[in-house]
């Protein structure tokens, strides 16, 4: 964004000789100072907003990080102290984590939570790599009717297809199995759209150049295509890691009576202690969340921009 | 997108081209279409994973679902389904609850948007200012709670809201028991999803402020436009894609599902219905009252619905939005 590219340019001659000092210095430290009403308001104008713009991303931060941080706060105080109002929690204790591990086998929830989330994610990964590459490397009858199947998938919710799948896992024998939550999900509409605009995007000469070669498509699909799609396939493979990780709605109903992922272990953990037990409670969902910010504080930028990019799920 | 392995010619087979009387051709013809039809297949091999998948979890369920929708079947295997007609429309329409979650859904949507539009558009506009490192540093913190597990967040926000202990009512000295009582708990549900997407709204708005053009911004203002005029009827209408974007995202994903797992997690749909919107009440027909008829009914009538909203917002945008370029 380069609001800052300098109205002296435009408007010739600016009697002010004292903007100057914001003109010859359009960008200071990568942040540029000025802007296009400096003419008008000099120097300390644009200042200003520079500490309004600060104030308020600092405010908004601090309330959105607040009920994270007193999640986490809530779990590391003595189990005597949760109702303490101090904000440093002090002195800390991992007494919550332990009741939690007792209670109600956090560990298994987590292994069990990390294998559903990592082959959901590698299953859709794999699936839209192969229906993607089908879509940006060929033209066939019937391409944009199969394309516009991918993308209308969206607007068919979970909760309407439910039934029938409920249904269909039942005859499986699926139901209150983690396979039943991970089959029916192996396939991301999102994955092929976002991996098709990577590949269209590729450059063709080096396909051309391994037909040449007299590779197979399918050799070159995993010699040439994915060692340079590797970004690409990594920024959305963390996209569906996290949304897998996360999901709800199918487990709930695939697992009804186990309670054999995380997010189903918080929720009868609430409903069982009639949410007196804050501590484990704090410390159940603290180390729910974890994975997932670890990943984030690692690769913060390909997670917000996947997110962003993608937008709908 | 030109199909690259189609226009690369193919590389030359043996097969000189001759005129097609020669009798012992014919052989060799059918094997020239065999092998075409060969070639003519490898792209739907490539598909046929994602797309069987599709096929069987997503189109072949919505089918079923409207078949479902002509039935009386308690969904238990032994239970014969008979053929009721339009009967399951008929109590779906004549039950109050239908009005009800869609009422109550609205006013999610409508309590989302400060979340999803004005705060994001009013903090994108005030820190245009803020750059590199210092940016991405509060983008971080903003955009974490799109990343907690719903039901991880449920968990907090109960211990948050608690009535006596909590550290809301602490702080601002009320007494309200925010989950039992029917528009605290109406307004809690919808706060807790806001705080939820807060964050990605921030960031897609930045995203997009960021994409405007200044050329723009720079003549109006040589113009001598003032700096309010500026991002009235400049920076705003270019970023309107950006805005309805969001509107599709509110209505569509975040006020009828991001809400569910907050709902079965803290209300169950109560204080008597309170928190009860669309996807709730589906769920509660189809997997609590195993009534599968009236929840196919449901699942027909809001997936129609939906779409029509999305097809009309869609519509609309098409004919507000200003396109840079």
């Amino acid at each position: 964004m380069t609001l800052a590219t300098e109205p002296s340019v435009t408007e010739p001659a600016p009697p002010e000789g004292a903007d100057g000092a914001d003109t010859g210095a359009p960008s200071i430290g990568g942040a540029p100072m000025t802007n296009f009403d400096a003419p008008e308001t000099p120097g300390g104008r644009s200042r200003t907003r520079v500490v309004v713009g600060h104030l308020t991303l600092a405010v908004l931060g601090l309330a959105c990080i607040f009920p994270i941080y007193w999640l986490y706060a809530t779990s590391l105080r003595r189990p005597n102290d949760v109702y303490e109002v101090n904000p440093l929690p002090w002195p800390l204790s991992v007494d919550s984590y332990r009741t939690a591990i007792d209670e109600i086998d956090v560990l298994r929830l987590l292994l069990n939570t990390t294998v559903v989330a990592v082959l959901t994610a590698l299953g859709q990964l794999l699936t839209s790599l192969l229906a993607a590459y089908a879509f940006a490397a060929w033209n066939f009858p019937l391409k944009r009717l199969l394309y516009l199947a991918f993308v209308g998938s969206w607007l068919v919710p979970f909760q309407v297809a439910m039934l029938p799948n409920y249904v269909l896992l039942h005859q499986l024998g699926l139901l209150n199995t983690l396979s039943g939550v991970i089959v029916p999900n192996i396939v991301s509409g999102l994955g092929v759209l976002l991996l098709r605009q990577h590949l269209d995007g590729f450059p063709k000469e080096l396909l051309e150049a391994a037909r040449m070669d007299g590779r197979s498509s399918w050799s070159t699909l995993w010699t040439v295509v994915v060692p340079n799609l590797r970004a690409a396939l990594a920024a959305l493979g963390i996209l569906l890691l996290v949304n897998a990780w996360n999901e709800y709605f199918w487990p709930a109903l695939v697992l009804q009576r186990h309670n054999d992922v995380l997010q189903l272990g918080i929720r009868s953990f609430m409903s069982s202690t009639e949410g007196d037990d804050w501590g484990p409670l704090t410390a159940t969902a603290g180390l729910a969340c974890l994975p997932i910010f670890v990943i984030y504080l690692v690769l913060q930028r390909h997670v917000v921009s996947g997110f962003v990019r993608s937008g709908l799920r | 997108m030109s199909g690259m392995f189609v226009e690369v010619a193919p590389p030359t087979l043996p097969v000189p081209i001759v005129a097609p009387a020669a009798v012992g051709d014919r052989g060799r013809t059918a094997r020239r279409l065999a092998r075409r039809l060969g070639r003519g297949v490898v792209p739907y091999l490539y598909l046929v994973p994602a797309l069987g998948m599709l096929i069987v979890w997503t189109y072949r369920p919505l089918v079923e679902t409207a078949n479902y929708s002509f039935y009386s079947w308690n969904l238990s295997p032994t239970q014969p389904a008979t053929p009721v007609g339009w009967d399951n429309y008929h109590r779906l329409f004549t039950l109050p609850e239908l009005g009800g979650s869609v009422w109550r859904t609205l006013l999610m949507i409508i309590g989302l948007l400060p979340f999803t539009i004005v705060i994001p558009v009013v903090v994108g506009l005030l820190s245009r200012e803020v750059r590199g490192r210092a940016r991405s540093f509060y983008q971080a913190l903003i955009f974490l709670p799109f990343l907690v597990a719903p039901v991880a967040s449920a968990a907090v926000w109960q211990w948050l809201l608690s009535p006596r202990s909590g550290a809301v009512n602490r702080a601002t000295g009320s007494s309200v028991n925010w989950f039992h009582e029917r528009w605290p708990a109406l307004i809690a549900i919808t706060g807790i999803t806001g705080w939820h997407v807060l964050g990605f709204a921030v960031v897609v708005v930045a995203a997009g402020l960021a994409s405007i053009n200044s050329d723009y911004a720079e003549a109006a203002s040589v113009d001598g436009a003032s700096r309010w005029q500026i991002t009235r009827w400049l920076t705003l209408p270019l970023l309107s894609p950006t805005l309805v974007f969001l509107v599709l995202s509110t209505v569509l994903l975040f006020a009828p599902q991001w809400t569910f797992p907050l709902i079965d997690s803290l209300t169950q749909g109560g204080p008597v219905d309170a928190t009860t919107n669309v996807y709730y009440l589906l769920w509660e027909y189809g997997i609590q009252s195993f009534d599968a008829g009236l929840a196919s009914a449901a699942g027909v009538v809001f997936f129609i619905g939906f779409g029509l909203v999305a097809a009309v917002l869609l519509w609309i945008s098409e004919r507000v939005t200003i396109h840079d370029d």
